[in-house]
């Protein structure tokens, strides 16, 4: 089968895989696309939390046969040519992460949110992001969240005619 | 030349901290160049630190981060020594040379008294085990990332490796432009001379590798640039965009993948395995079995393709356990037991008395009020986000092993002893851990790992474990019991203080798996288990601290905070029952106990005042407060909660610290706010119970954490300090279940007196 991981064309291999392997494993062990982390293999966690088409998914229990034709963003293609996205600049700026092991997840959570939801109040984060953090990045997570929000609404005001 | 005395700067009038220092000639802690591999372009000038010839600083890490901000605080102390951009400290993995060693944790093992350790006032008793300890650990050089020590560790001697370059490379330049050292200034790691002539320091270093540095002398913390300012961690950016390497990210050439299963009972060994139907699965390889290693029990291990492959097949494995021959442990009758034992011990002055002052007994039976109330606290898991890994390969008679460890050293010496190997021939990578908080002290999984590679023909092997064999297959914070006595006298002071605890010991245990050279036939009296309790900043002239040290069997290991992390519960929770029971504001009733520790009462006071203590809240909202000292550190917490539905919501936790020198104020502040959200996971839901030999929680959904959403508004706050820097890893943690039982207790008028709380409140 063919998927589309961070804007390209990824051929799988179907001698390597399973349709029922979760999206997860097939990019960490067969992709070796580390980014997206394993914390608990039942979806309570967010560690593994990718977008499919813009919705924040948990790839350790989705199956890669419900993939085909869907548009998969991982961490590694949050940030683009032209730099980082505005969420990793702010969460460096907001100096978020800790051990940093949730912290992929907790990206691509908030990237999901932010695409859906351009100024998140406290209420919409508490319930868009649920991932856990052993470390305690959880304030910082929501100072940076806004702080990214804000700068992305600068650029669209910024690039109106 | 004064040799010694730029040792003594940073400690001000006292100096009586560096008794050890002036033993040991500081030259033998920077080690030489000998201790780096050979590398191109780049000069060592000691054992810490090298320059490479386009002057970049590289330093030796000898900590593993595990999001603490070690390697952030250590490279901060170097840059500013070497007055260069932190940007430009580059890190390689130390090796394991006794310099790299720890020392302040060992200390911290000594059962001294606070009365005993206060800084500039030490007794002779307490310098006197302190030098001993330092001389005994810099011997054996064992280095351990825990015990909130890597700070307090590395700041002399990578100060003083960074100065002692500095001084070689102006040395070069002197001698060079036949300009005194005095007249040259070092900026950006460019050495100029107001007349003209600069250099950076890669074209002076091939020099001044060769010259002996002559006057060394430490910066004043008045010049600091680097020290005590904000800095950007150093490991942000690669966290924030998938880079980072933890141990279950490392990805080698032909590498395969194990997956583990270990006895559901603790203890139990395996009786019999029908593999036939999971080898038949794809992608799998073969089975391991797996005796009992560095901790662990016995264990199957599948090799296979991927991670997942290897789950799937092992769900069709057909295996049988046995049973340990001393029968299915239960949580609860341990739980019993410790009470018994508590009681016993109070009754009849048994246990192990860690610390005695007059005659409790006497003054208990003489008080005109008297107190008791019984304390307990569960056993805990570590549940760091990262599961237990590890990635090993054995090929042409070496090892080499890639693992998220906090023991870089006990993980070389496990990989030696299951490959059968000398130690030299084993190489220990350290990846960065995705949480440790005292897990990744073990050896287990490195043991496993290694075992596993010894069957996977030269390939590299990497062995995961699933989130349920984490939960399970824990070294679990001891669950533990005290019964807490205090009497007053009729003036209302309190004139004797008894604790008599019950618990099993951690650290003998801990020796036997991660140092077994050290451990002895018989337990050494175990200091952890009495921390907290025994060395109570409070002004109380009869007391008596002893402990009843028992044998469960269940597996314990060392828990972020190790014994405060239940004994300040304990402490704090019955030194408020006091002062409610005076009739007494807790702040007040505990600033009268603390007349003569003015670094504590400058702490809590800080912590009231920023918490605006005793102004009114918003109706159904209650204060409570915490004062604890852990690792040197001095922390209150003031905990703002309300209760809806039985459902406890915090609101705002204020933090107050007295950490000495402060290196990194964000990574203090980070620290903080990590202690408290671990710290009311803990304090709210945290419990592991024990059924049928069995740990009942098996994943996240069994055993709730804090989420975003419940995390109140943390603020810390900071007390200037002269004094050298000890650490923050663990000391916010203590104080925040007691602080948080307090407010409850200010709230309902309900005192509790058990962990985890948010199961008591839905009784209310």
């Amino acid at each position: 089968m063919n998927l589309t991981i961070n804007e390209r064309s990824v051929a799988i291999d179907d001698a390597q895989t399973d349709p029922r392997m979760p999206l997860l494993w097939l990019l960490r062990d067969v992709l070796q696309m580390t980014g997206t982390k394993f914390g608990c293999g039942v979806a309570a966690c967010g560690a593994c939390t990718v977008q499919v088409d813009g919705a924040a998914v948990r790839s350790c229990v989705t199956p890669l046969s419900v993939l085909q034709g869907k548009s998969i963003r991982t961490i590694e293609g949050l940030g683009g040519a032209a730099g980082p996205h505005p969420l990793q600049r702010a969460w460096v700026e907001h100096q978020v992460p800790q051990c940093g092991y949730c912290q992929s997840g907790m990206l691509m959570a908030a990237a999901a949110l932010l695409e859906a939801n351009r100024d998140p109040g406290d209420a919409d984060i508490d319930a868009a992001i649920d991932n856990l953090c052993r470390c305690g990045s959880y304030p910082r997570v929501r100072s940076a969240i806004k702080a990214a929000a804000r700068e992305l609404a600068q650029r669209r005001r910024a690039s109106r005619p | 030349m004064k040799r010694r005395s730029w040792l003594l700067s940073g400690a001000a009038a006292g100096g009586a901290l560096l008794v050890g220092w002036s033993v040991l000639p500081a030259r033998s802690r920077l080690g030489n160049a000998a201790l780096w591999p050979p590398a191109q372009g780049e000069v060592a000038l000691n054992g810490w630190i090298k320059i490479a010839t386009d002057g970049a600083v590289v330093l030796a890490m000898n900590r593993s981060e595990m999001g603490q901000g070690v390697h952030t605080a250590l490279a901060m102390l170097v840059a500013e020594e070497l007055d260069v951009p932190l940007a430009r400290v580059r890190l390689q993995q130390a090796g394991h040379d006794a310099i790299f060693g720890s020392a302040e944790s060992f200390v911290g093992f000594l059962p001294f008294h606070a009365d005993d350790r206060e800084p500039g006032q030490e007794t002779l008793a307490f310098r006197g085990a302190r030098w001993m300890t330092l001389k005994f650990a810099r011997e054996l050089g064992i280095n351990i990332t825990g015990g909130s020590a890597s700070v307090a560790d590395a700041w002399e001697p990578l100060r003083l490796a960074a100065a002692t370059a500095r001084a070689r490379l102006l040395g070069v330049a002197s001698l060079r432009w036949k300009l005194p050292v005095a007249e040259l200034t070092v900026s950006d790691g460019v050495v100029s001379h107001a007349s003209g002539p600069r250099a950076h320091y890669g074209n002076l270093v091939e020099q001044a590798a060769l010259s002996p540095p002559g006057d060394v002398v430490l910066k004043e913390r008045a010049a600091y640039r680097v020290i005590g300012r904000p800095a950007q961690r150093v490991d942000l950016a690669e966290k924030c965009d998938g880079r980072a390497v933890f141990g279950l990210d490392v990805r080698l050439p032909g590498m395969v993948y194990a997956s583990v299963l270990q006895a559901p009972l603790l203890g139990g060994s395996l009786a019999s395995v029908d593999a036939d139907s999971a080898l038949r699965q794809p992608g799998v390889e073969r089975i391991v079995r797996l005796p009992p290693l560095g901790g662990a029990g016995a264990a199957i291990a599948l090799v296979g393709r991927t991670t997942w492959h290897t789950r799937e097949a092992a769900r069709s494995l057909r295996v049988e356990w046995r049973a340990p021959p001393s029968g299915a442990l239960d949580s609860k009758r341990i739980e019993a037991a410790l009470e018994a034992a508590a009681r016993d011990a109070a009754d009849h002055e048994r246990g192990f008395a860690f610390h005695s002052r007059g005659d409790s007994k006497a003054a208990l039976a003489g008080a005109a009020k008297r107190f008791e109330a019984l304390y307990r606290a569960p056993y805990l898991a570590h549940a760091t986000m990262e599961p237990m890994n590890c990635t090993a390969r054995v090929a042409g008679g070496r090892v080499e092993v890639w693992a998220p460890t906090q023991v870089p050293g006990l993980a070389r010496e496990a990989a030696a002893r299951v490959a059968g190997v000398a130690r030299d021939a084993v190489t220990v990578h350290v990846t960065y851990l995705g949480g440790g908080f005292g897990r990744r002290l073990e050896v287990d999984f490195v043991a496993q790992a290694v075992r596993v590679a010894l069957e996977t023909a030269g390939r590299p092997v990497q062995l995961a474990w699933s989130r349920e064999e984490d939960f399970r297959h824990d070294f679990y914070r001891p669950a533990a019991v005290a019964l807490l006595r205090a009497g007053f006298d009729a003036g209302g002071g309190v004139v004797a203080f008894e604790a008599h605890s019950a618990a099993d010991a951690l650290e003998p245990r801990w020796m036997e798996r991660a140092l077994p050279a050290l451990a002895g036939p018989v337990d050494a009296p175990d200091k952890t288990t009495v921390e907290g309790l025994y060395d109570l900043p409070y002004a109380i002239a009869h007391q008596r601290i002893a402990h009843v040290a028992t044998s469960s069997g269940v597996p314990i290991g060392n828990w972020r905070s190790v014994g405060h992390s239940h004994n300040a519960f304990f402490a704090e929770s019955f030194v408020d029952e006091l002062a409610h029971a005076a009739g007494a504001d807790p702040l007040k009733f505990r600033l009268d106990l603390l007349r003569h520790r003015p670094r504590h009462a400058a702490v809590l006071t800080l912590a009231a005042q920023k918490a605006r203590w005793g102004r009114p809240l918003p109706p159904g909202r209650a204060r409570g407060l915490a004062l604890h000292e852990s690792f040197g550190t001095i922390v209150a917490q003031v905990v703002e909660v309300s209760l809806a539905d039985r459902r406890p919501r915090v609101h705002r936790v204020v933090c107050a610290l007295d950490c000495g020198v402060i290196v990194h104020p964000q990574g203090v502040a980070q620290q903080v706010e990590s202690s408290v959200v671990f710290g009311l996971s803990a304090a709210l839901y945290g419990r592991i119970d024990i059924e049928g030999g069995v740990v009942r929680q098996q994943n996240f959904p069994d055993y709730p954490l804090l989420t975003l959403a419940q995390t109140p508004a943390i603020e810390t706050h900071t007390v200037a300090s002269a004094l050298p820097p000890t650490g923050m890893g663990e000391p916010a943690l203590p104080p925040l279940a007691p602080a948080l039982a307090n407010a409850l207790f200010a709230l309902t008028g309900r005192r509790l007196r058990e962990l985890p709380l948010a199961p008591l409140l839905a009784s209310i």
